[in-house]
């Protein structure tokens, strides 16, 4: 077998740099795999058709797999349905892995070339062409068309094979794995083929399957990452993956990618589908003007003269790096003077770009302390019915409190998916949380409550929560609780839990249908300044809304049961002093338990305490109180921070 | 610069100095990974398990990169 990796000099590395980055770049800001330009590069440079395309998989695979992770913890992956088309796809890989190597086998370098460069120009052609008419058709629309199901997912929805029946949760339906089947078998074969298997996945999970385009863009990582990894051993197997390449390229497309996703939110969206369309057209052309070279190197053709030869190449070469130099210009033009803009907006208005108009500060109005200050309330709401509950209780809260409204969303950052639109996606996912939120909007306004309304990016949703409360001055975040409980959320913890780990803020946790209507507030105890500063919390809420108030203090056993009675007494003692008449419920037990047991034999709509805010190791081998009663209890939960 | 994104920037720039140290590894140790690659069969994990711990570490670095340098996504604000 002959297998030659390409001497690296320092010239060629900061070139795969450069490529790396800037295939990145534009791969980050049209949402593909970039596969498309990296790995005609690669055989610019010398490196052959299998060696390019293996080398391009290994660097691909982990990229998918941690952007799969991250697209799974905004619920936007149907696993079930990414392993199944994975496993056909794997097939497909196989059998394209083979098919390669036969033809390397029988034809050598210079037929592998020609069967991987056809296959580009072919597919380019194809969906290049798709993307400028779908660019053409979003630029005349005032509103770009909403998704619908195809009559050809209906039908294929209606189909019922016995025994081949499977439940799908992003389609709820039931498909046969006989449609499944040839779907992921041609993208593995495109993936084995070109290194992008996107180009046919995503489109039949939409068309074909029904599967919304959000959930098939995320889905698609799942198989990416199942067949890449197949794929890679297969070819590792054989010997042909230069791992210093792939990681070169990595290098700098790993830079690149996030940038170009960041510029995206900056441009209009038929703004990516040009550059997509038109980079896939003269990555085309790219590969078209080689093919006449190929073609008499296997004799097919008439020899060319050495001269033309490499005129062909060098043609083939300078395309290609215009095509990235157009597109790399202008991701960075629409990135500076986006950001420019938005900058000189976001001033007019009060505010640093990104957070929420600044207080407006009013000596006399001002509460002096911030212990269970409710001026400014921050309602952090999603596209689910999580926050429903959470949003009605801001408001109410707002409303009596004569306090601001600040709703915020966070949605992640676009990053690399899948070709064909994982930034139409991003637009689609994004109109509707801005949807969501001008409707929590008109809610508040509807009983008299302002209400600021913004939509951030981030990696993280709870950390760019917890900054955005901290930045705007937050006294109170609002938020819903999500019921699930798979394995992926006790390992990575809910978002409601991060934030009260980390924030300054107090944080109110509203489970769906809580209400609270002042029939009791619930205040555990224990002996603690966080607890302290909960009671102190509880006195002013009281003072906004009058409601019988329970102190529970709990021992774990009975032998501190003395000390769990002097906690509550003492806690008792400073609001009988402040004039309120409060009822004291001390128990022994465990004391998440003993606290929600509470909350519902006294059917209170209301647990107040304090959080001793444990975070990491600290919090993982003692866990937190308050945690356990923000997952148990049936109705709000308010977190006091200090 | 607030405490959560103080902590960004330290896990940032741990991650890129452990991805600067694979990288000089990767470097140094150039021929012997390309000669193993080379002979493929089971030494097919030499590939992945390199380009697993690559793409996690330099992912987690450049994640947040762009954003140490005020580089953000746009906001809507309405």
């Amino acid at each position: 077998m002959d297998i030659s990796f390409i001497d690296l000099t320092a010239g060629s590395v900061i070139l795969l740099f450069l490529i790396g980055f800037v295939g990145g770049l534009v791969s980050g800001f049209i949402g593909s795999g970039g596969a498309f330009v990296l790995t005609p590069a690669m055989m610019n440079m010398g490196v052959t058709a299998i060696m390019a395309v293996a080398s391009n998989m290994a660097h691909k695979f982990p990229k998918a797999f941690v952007g799969a992770m991250k697209r799974h913890k905004f619920g936007q992956v149907d696993v079930k349905l990414g392993i199944v088309l994975g496993i056909s796809a794997e097939a497909g890989v196989l059998y394209g892995a083979g098919v390669q190597e036969t033809i390397r086998e029988l034809f050598g370098k210079a037929g592998s070339n020609l069967y991987v460069s056809s296959v580009f120009v072919v597919v380019l052609a194809i969906v290049g062409a798709y993307v400028l008419r779908d660019a053409y058709k979003m630029f005349y629309s005032k509103n770009p068309e909403e998704e619908k199901k195809t009559k050809l997912a209906e039908w294929v929805q209606s189909v019922h094979i016995p025994g081949t029946m499977m439940y799908f949760k992003s389609i709820d339906a039931k498909i046969s794995v006989l449609f499944t089947i040839p779907i992921g078998f041609a993208t593995g074969m495109l993936a084995a083929t070109i290194a992008v298997g996107g180009f046919i996945g995503v489109p039949a999970m939409m068309y074909v399957l029904g599967v919304p385009g959000l959930i098939a863009s995320a889905t698609e990582l799942v198989i990416a990452f199942i067949m890449g990894m197949g794929g890679t051993i297969k070819f590792a197997w054989a010997g042909y993956v230069d791992i210093r390449l792939a990681m070169i390229i990595l290098a700098g497309s790993l830079f690149g990618v996030q940038l170009g996703a960041i510029g995206t939110t900056y441009v209009k969206p038929y703004m990516v589908k040009i550059v997509m369309g038109v980079i896939m057209m003269i990555a085309l052309m790219s590969r078209a003007v080689v093919i006449p070279v190929y073609l008499s190197e296997l004799g097919e053709i008439d020899p060319l003269a050495p001269g033309t030869i490499t005129i062909l190449k060098n043609l083939s070469f300078g395309l290609l790096l215009f095509a990235l130099t157009t597109g790399a210009v202008i991701v960075f033009k629409a990135l500076i003077k986006g950001m420019r803009e938005h900058r000189a907006k976001m001033a007019a208005e009060n505010a640093v770009p990104g957070t929420f108009s600044a207080p407006e500060v009013d000596v006399v109005e001002h509460q002096l302390s911030p212990t269970g200050r409710l001026e400014r309330i921050m309602l952090v709401t999603d596209n689910s019915e999580h926050s429903e509950s959470a949003t009605a209780e801001a408001i109410n809260i707002a409303a009596r409190c004569k306090a601001d409204l600040f709703a915020f969303s966070v949605l992640p950052t676009p990053t690399l998916g899948s070709p064909l639109g994982q930034n139409t996606m991003h637009d689609v996912e994004k109109k509707a949380v801005v949807d969501r939120l001008l409707k929590v909007r008109k809610q508040a306004e509807a009983v008299g409550v302002s209400c600021e309304i913004l939509l951030g990016h981030g990696e993280e949703p709870f950390a760019e929560i917890v900054d955005q409360a901290e930045d705007s001055s937050m006294d109170i975040i609002v938020m819903g609780r999500s019921d699930t409980n798979d394995l992926v959320r006790s390992m990575v913890g809910s978002t409601a839990e991060k934030v009260i780990g980390h924030t300054h803020s107090d944080v109110l946790v509203v489970p769906q249908g809580g209400k609270i209507e002042g029939k009791g507030i619930i205040l555990p105890v224990d002996g603690s300044r966080y607890s302290d500063a909960a009671a102190v919390t509880v006195q002013n809420l009281v003072k906004q809304c009058s409601a019988p108030v329970t102190i529970v203090s709990v021992a774990v056993d009975e032998r501190l049961k003395e000390d769990a009675i002097v906690h509550a007494e003492k806690v008792h003692q400073f609001m009988k002093g402040n004039g309120l008449d409060v009822k004291v419920d001390v128990r022994v037990g465990t004391p998440s338990e003993a606290i929600v047991a509470s909350a519902r034999e006294n059917g209170a709509d209301l647990i107040v305490l304090g959080s001793h805010g444990r975070t990491g190791l600290d919090r993982l081998l003692i866990g937190s109180v308050s945690e356990r009663v923000i997952g148990n209890a049936d109705c709000p939960v308010m977190v006091v921070k200090l | 610069m607030s405490v959560e994104h103080r902590r960004a920037v330290k896990r940032t720039l741990i991650y890129g100095t452990i991805s600067i140290i694979l990288y000089a590894l990767l470097y140094h140790f150039e021929m012997d990974i390309l000669e193993l690659s080379q002979e493929g069969k089971w030494n097919f994990y030499i590939p992945m398990l390199i380009a697993f711990s690559f793409s996690i570490v330099h992912g987690n670095f450049t994640g947040q990169f762009w954003d140490m340098f005020g580089v953000k996504a746009k906001t809507t604000k309405k």
